[in-house]
Order: C-alpha cells, then structure tokens, then sequence
C-alpha cells in the first residue's frame, strides 16, 4: 500500500519539495514509530479519498447510466453490446474498487486497456441517435473507472487515458458524418469528461501529501520535545549526582587544599579514600551495563584492591532490575566499611527475584568506628535493611533489599 | 573391587584418600596439605581415574579435579558415585550450576579449590564417614539455588547458608543467629541432606542420608520424600 503513497503524482511532488526542508528535524535520529506516523496520517487521507472516488465512480454508472441505458435499449445500433459492456464495466469496476479499497489494486495497464477496448465498442454500437445521449454511457461514466485504474500514479496516465477516450469519440462522431452542432457538442463533452476526474485525482494526491506533511512536521516537534525532557532531566540528575559527589568528597579536598588536612594523617587519608570509593562508586552508578548493582559494588571491589586490600567478590545469581535509590542504599553501607578494611575482605551478594543480599565481612580490629552507624540493625521500616556488628573476629556489613 | 568402598570408615586406620588431578603441581600441593593431618594417608595420585583406583582399590575418599584434560569429569564423577565412591569433587570453576551439578551427579561434596587446607581436611574427613560438609562457596550455591525443582529449604536453614556463606565463620553465624555453633552446623547439614534428593540416586547419597538418619540429623518421618530417590537401595522393606 506504501508503494503507491510513495509514486507521488507530478502536483504533488512539485508542491511538496520546498515545504520538505523546513520540517523542523531533532538532532537525534528519529525513531522508527515517529516516521511511520506520517505514513500512518497519509494513509488514512489516501484512503478517505479512495473511498469517494469507488464511490462516485459506481454511483454514477449505477444511477445515471443503467437507467439511461434500459430506457434506450431499444434504440441502439446494437443493444446487446451497449448492455453487456455495461455489465462488463459494473463487474470489473467493483472488483477494481474493492481491491482498490484493500490495498491490493489490479494492475492498472491492462485495466486501462480494457475500459478503452469497452470504449470503442460502446461507441460504435450506440448508434449515430444515441452518439450523444446519456445512453451512451461510456461519456459519463468512464473516466471514474479510469481513475481507480490508475489511481496513485501520476496524473499524466489519467490524462492520457482520457485522451484516448477522446480520440474515440472523436472517430465515432466523425464516422457519422457530423454536422458543426456535433462537433460542438463533443468538445464540450470532451471538456466535461475531463475536468472532473481529473480535479479529484489532483485535488486527492495533493490532500494526502499535505496531511503527510503536517503528521511529520506534528511528530518531529513531538521528537524534539522528548528530547528536550530527556536532556533536562540528564541534567538534573547530573546535578544531583553532582550534589552527591561534593558532599562525598569536596570537605576532605577543601580541607587538604586549605593546608588544615594533613596527608600523613592516617586519619585524612581514611577520609580520602572513602571519598574515592563514593566517587567511583556515583561514576559506575551512570554506566549503562546489564547489571549495575554488581558493576558498582565491583568498581568499589576494584579500587580497594588497587589500594593493596585483597578482596573476594562472590555473586551468586542475578539481581532484578532495581532503582538507584534502592542500589545506592544497598551499596553505600558497604563502600564505608571497605575503605575502612584492613588485612582482607569477602564481599558476597547473593540475588534472587526477590531478595538482595550483599555482605561484606573484614577482621576486626581494635579502633573506634571511623565510618558509618554505630553495630547494629538499622531498620527504618523501608526496603532495604542494614544490619553491622563486630565479634572481635570480624566486622561484618550486610545489607537486604526484600520486594 | 574386593573391598566395599561405602562401608564405614573406622576409626584403627587412617582414612585412605586417592587424588585425581592432571596437575601435577596442584595433586603435590594437595597431597602436602594432607600430610599434616595424621588421620590421612595419601594412598594414589594421577590424572586418570580409573588407573588411580586400580592402583588404590581400597580409597575410601577420592579427590576429583572436576576438569581433566580440558572437559568437565561430570560422566565419571556419576559412574563412581553410582558405584559408592566417596568422590569429593574440588574445582576451581565454582559457579553455582557447576556446583550443584555435581552434587546432582553424586559428589559427597564439593570444594572450591581457593578454600583451602582447612576446609579440604574437614571435607575429606567428613566424607570418609558419609557425613556431609559444607564448605562457603557449597552453601551460596544452595542458598541461591534458582531451580524450580530445588529442595525445600526451612528459612532458618536458607539463614544459616547464606550467613556461613558471606561469613565464613561459624561463631560468627551463631552469634547472629543467636543460636550454638552445633546448632548451625545442623541447619547446614540438614539443607545439605535434603540435597541428596536432587538428581540421580547414587549409592553416595543413600549413604550420606542413612547417615544422617543414624545420628538424628533427620527423623526417619522427615525422610518419606527421599524413600522414592533411595528405592533401589533398599535391601529390605
């Protein structure tokens, strides 16, 4: 069906091509849906106009035709061709509608060749009497069928067809020896069979292409706004990140810019690399990967073992899809109790559909706590527990997220 | 075979243990952490099961690399399970599928090969007395366990597998469970039990649940849900 939208008639091609590049276009590639949505427009413009034309093109050899053609049957050179050519074109029409109608219309040039083969042979057996009445029916009618025949092509087809329907008028008046009144009456025949099929033929193409037009303009400002939404909130959340990040570390750089930190002080570099595990930890958090809340707690894993603390990460299972707040509650406990870690640490995470458990486990050591809540469970009623304590054999940190 | 590899060990002689690895290195490491430990006597080495059984008919406990020459040994981890071999599978590839597939096989247990003198002897020991041990990286395996057919596990059994998992430590365990360290052990070993449903029967597993039946792990009433699994391995009604 898009292969005839996209043959686009000689009017519509021309009126189309100027208004094309000021379509405003979004930086991004358009997706897929927002192209077929023109289409989607164009096609049920088309459509509307198909239906009128099959419409007019059977009314009018229904209802002004065959009456005609049965009050004058007797009147005809030869009234079984009239008839039956009648019959033919009724036949032929509406299975050329129909098709027409879904999408799958018959081949145009044979069509056309037949409706010109009915032509001639209704105009030789109408008669010198009839040449002109609304019994030859051939004048009125035709040029609808040629319509649906070549419905979607360029205009000069229709134009062409109806050229040759005129030139067999044309040879059926002469051949009957006309009088001046005759050659009158064809040429205002010839101009009233013309103009009409040819005005809606045009006047459809042009409707479609417009409606296309508009539906791509409607669907590139639509692109453009969601592209806008989508970089603000990219910013947003940029800023929020970046919000995080100075609380994580700015303190600890401001002081050791300002000369109050001491870099010996094991003290200030405790509080440097906790700030380096939040700020690797908020830059892996924006990677886009398959399993982020494994690719955080990895990126925390990595920087503590290049810090010289063997680390054992163990996953078992995959996590579901979690939101960052719920990654970040899961994750951030941990990263504190890391950069506090000595000798080694086990970090496991064990995931099912409906339950994350992430612990990390170090030797205890003597010292007050340097980083995050005093041992204990930390239940603030919300999704995801955090319980700490230590035994004097190890410190542990386990986090549980529950659906 | 002349002797019956599934009868209990006793406690006159040292337990006999035969290693499978095509690593020579990897068999003098085992073989030296073994030696420490006077209840063990290394009686075979080599690379290919069959001849290192031919030269140690009566191991009681074989160590199984799990890879040999580039393939995974699942097939003949099976046939000398079937057979009643006590096949402790150790292996550095462990991934839980990998792990459960040879408990599913028949294995009596399985260690990570990054877990240790320690928890081999353990083990090793264990097994000789068709006893289960479950060293941590076992326990994750179970405790996260996706299968849809995967033995029913009560909470405080999961609890205890996940907390000997991510801790390492059995005090530990206990002191956040606020239950003995025996006790722990108990759920652990109870979860491994139901364990010996899965899979093939194997005489190993028939072994390891008549067992824990004989020193009240399971009550024989819990046990109606293995009989189906151990049918062939009746002898009486």
């Amino acid at each position: 069906m898009s292969a005839d939208l996209n043959t686009p008639a000689l009017t519509a091609d021309a009126a189309e091509a100027p208004h094309r590049r000021s379509v405003p276009t979004p930086r991004e590639p358009v997706s897929p849906a927002a192209l077929a949505a023109p289409a989607d427009v164009a096609h049920a413009s088309d459509r509307g106009a198909r239906i009128a034309a099959v419409v007019i093109a059977l009314a009018w050899h229904v209802a002004i035709a065959l009456p005609a053609v049965l009050s004058a049957r007797t009147e005809f050179a030869a009234p079984a061709v009239v008839l039956g050519a009648w019959i033919l074109v009724a036949v032929t029409g509406a299975v050329a509608g129909v098709r027409l109608l879904q999408g799958s219309p018959l081949p145009p040039w044979p069509l056309a060749a037949l409706l010109l083969v009915v032509d001639a042979a209704v105009f030789a057996a109408a008669g010198e009497r009839q040449l002109f009445t609304a019994a030859n029916w051939v004048w009125g009618t035709l040029g609808w069928f040629f319509v649906l025949a070549v419905w979607g092509r360029r205009v000069l087809g229709l134009i062409a067809l109806l050229s040759t329907h005129a030139l067999i008028a044309l040879v059926a008046v002469l051949g009957h020896g006309p009088d001046p009144a005759d050659v009158a009456r064809y040429v205002m025949y010839v101009y009233g069979t013309f103009s009409l099929p040819v005005a809606v033929f045009v006047g459809s193409t042009v409707i479609v292409g417009l409606a296309r037009e508009r539906a791509a303009v409607s669907a590139a400002g639509h692109a453009m706004a969601a592209e806008r939404d989508a970089a603000e909130r990219g910013l947003r959340e940029r800023r929020d990140r970046l919000a995080l990040v100075s609380s994580a570390a700015g303190r600890v750089l401001g002081d050791l810019a300002a000369g109050q930190a001491d870099p010996d002080d094991p003290e200030v570099q405790r509080r440097c690399m906790l700030a380096a595990a939040r700020l690797r930890r908020l830059i892996a958090e924006s990677d886009d990967v398959p399993d982020p809340l494994l690719h955080e707690l990895r990126a925390a894993a990595d920087l503590a073992e290049r810090n010289g603390l063997p680390i054992d990460l163990v996953t078992i299972g995959t996590p579901p899809p979690l939101p960052v707040e719920i990654r970040r509650r899961l994750a951030d406990p941990l990263t504190g109790t890391l950069a506090d870690a000595r000798g080694w640490a086990r970090l496991t995470v064990v995931s099912g559909s409906d339950e994350v458990v992430v612990s990390l486990v170090t030797p205890d050591r003597e010292g007050p706590e340097a980083t995050g809540p005093p041992p204990g469970e930390h239940d603030d009623g919300g999704p995801v527990q955090y319980l700490y304590e230590r035994d004097g054999n190890i410190r542990w940190a386990q986090t549980r997220w529950r659906r | 075979m002349g002797a019956d590899p599934v009868a209990a060990v006793t406690g006159d002689r040292p337990v006999g243990v035969a290693i499978v690895d095509d690593h020579p290195v990897v068999v003098e490491g085992v073989r030296a952490w073994l030696a420490n430990e006077p209840r063990l006597t290394v009686l075979a080495t080599g690379d290919d099961p069959d001849e290192v059984l031919r030269a140690a008919p009566d191991a009681d406990v074989v160590l199984l690399d799990l890879r040999l020459h580039g393939r995974m040994a699942l097939d003949k981890l099976a046939e000398l399970s079937a057979a009643g071999r006590r096949v402790v599978v150790y292996s550095e590839h462990t991934d839980p599928q990998t792990m459960l597939a040879a408990l599913d096989a028949g294995a009596v247990a399985f260690l990570a090969k990054h877990e240790g003198r320690e928890h081999c002897v353990e083990t090793v020991l264990a097994a000789a007395s068709d006893r289960p041990y479950v060293p941590p990286a076992l326990a994750g395996a179970m405790v996260g366990d996706p299968r849809p057919d995967r033995p029913m596990l009560s909470d405080k059994e999961r609890e205890a597998l996940l907390l000997w998992f991510q801790s390492m430590s059995k005090a530990s365990v206990a002191r956040r469970m606020q239950i003995s360290e025996h006790t722990v052990k108990q759920y652990v070993d109870r979860a491994r039990i139901k364990y010996t449903r899965a899979g093939r029967p194997a005489a190993t597993k028939a072994a390891l649940l008549a067992r824990a039946i004989e020193d009240g792990l399971v009550r024989p009433e819990e046990i109606g849900i293995y009989r189906s699994q151990a049918t062939h391995d009746r002898t009486t009604p």
